[in-house]
């Protein structure tokens, strides 16, 4: 977990390098981001070595690609089931809000099994 | 991430600084079971200076909470900025527990 902070201080240095990308932007981003990750080290790489995980940005002008690769076990981030976010608190749980944010803060996601892994793509449009 | 302690005779004001993710998540929760253990039913935790928060930071929340009411108590939020202010709305938590925007009114959820 300690390659966290490093991933979303990658998105905050390229946010930061672009005027057109608003704080709340680059918070969903760092979201996005910090929760797929948590995730692949949590499920992906459960029960083998730590691998790498790779993560890219692409800044266009009308919106922002994030691709995270990694070698893990396949997770269809689909197959996850919401959270229930009007439960009261003995029902309440926190599991799933890891993928809900991720769909509740990027306009698309695209999963695909790649080689020997994972590929998942984010895109936040941006405004015009 | 940095966390400290202030007590008072009505609550103890838990205040955090930096991240709240899968990294920094356990020492907090260490942090407040041990003031939950300690008999601190009555808990603040003051997000002024959290500059990011995830999913893992809701769990935190909730089970300081779940274990404050369970003794009579409560947990209430501070100061949260924006982008954990929306974390915390996106996920309903809004709904269960009170969130302040000054650590004075969160003082004032246990003076009342």
């Amino acid at each position: 977990m300690g390659s966290l902070p490093v991933f979303r201080e990658f998105i905050e240095q390229a946010c930061r390098h672009d005027k057109k990308i608003h704080d709340a932007a680059c918070y969903d981003l760092k979201l996005a981001v910090d929760e797929a990750i948590t995730n692949i080290i949590t499920h992906g790489y459960a029960g083998m070595n730590p691998g790498s995980i790779i993560l890219s940005l692409e800044i266009d002008p009308d919106k922002i690609i994030v691709n995270i690769t990694d070698f893990g076990h396949a997770f269809e981030p689909s197959e996850a089931e919401a959270p229930d976010v009007d439960a009261g608190l003995e029902d309440r749980s926190t599991g799933g809000f890891g993928l809900f944010f991720i769909h509740q803060t990027m306009d698309e996601i695209n999963y695909e099994i790649t080689e020997g892994g994972n590929r998942l793509t984010f895109i936040k449009q941006l405004p015009t | 991430m940095e966390i400290s302690v202030k007590q008072s005779e009505q609550m103890s004001i838990v205040m955090i600084e930096g991240s709240i993710d899968a990294l920094t998540a356990d020492q907090i929760t260490t942090c407040l079971d041990e003031q939950i253990k300690n008999g601190e039913k009555h808990l603040v935790i003051d997000l002024g200076k959290v500059d990011f928060m995830s999913s893992v930071g809701l769990r935190v929340m909730l089970g300081a909470l779940k274990e404050t009411r369970k003794l009579g108590g409560d947990l209430c939020l501070a100061c949260a900025q924006e982008g954990v202010a929306r974390v915390l709305k996106m996920s309903g938590f809004t709904n269960l527990l009170e969130i302040y925007d000054d650590i004075e009114k969160a003082i004032a959820h246990f003076k009342s």
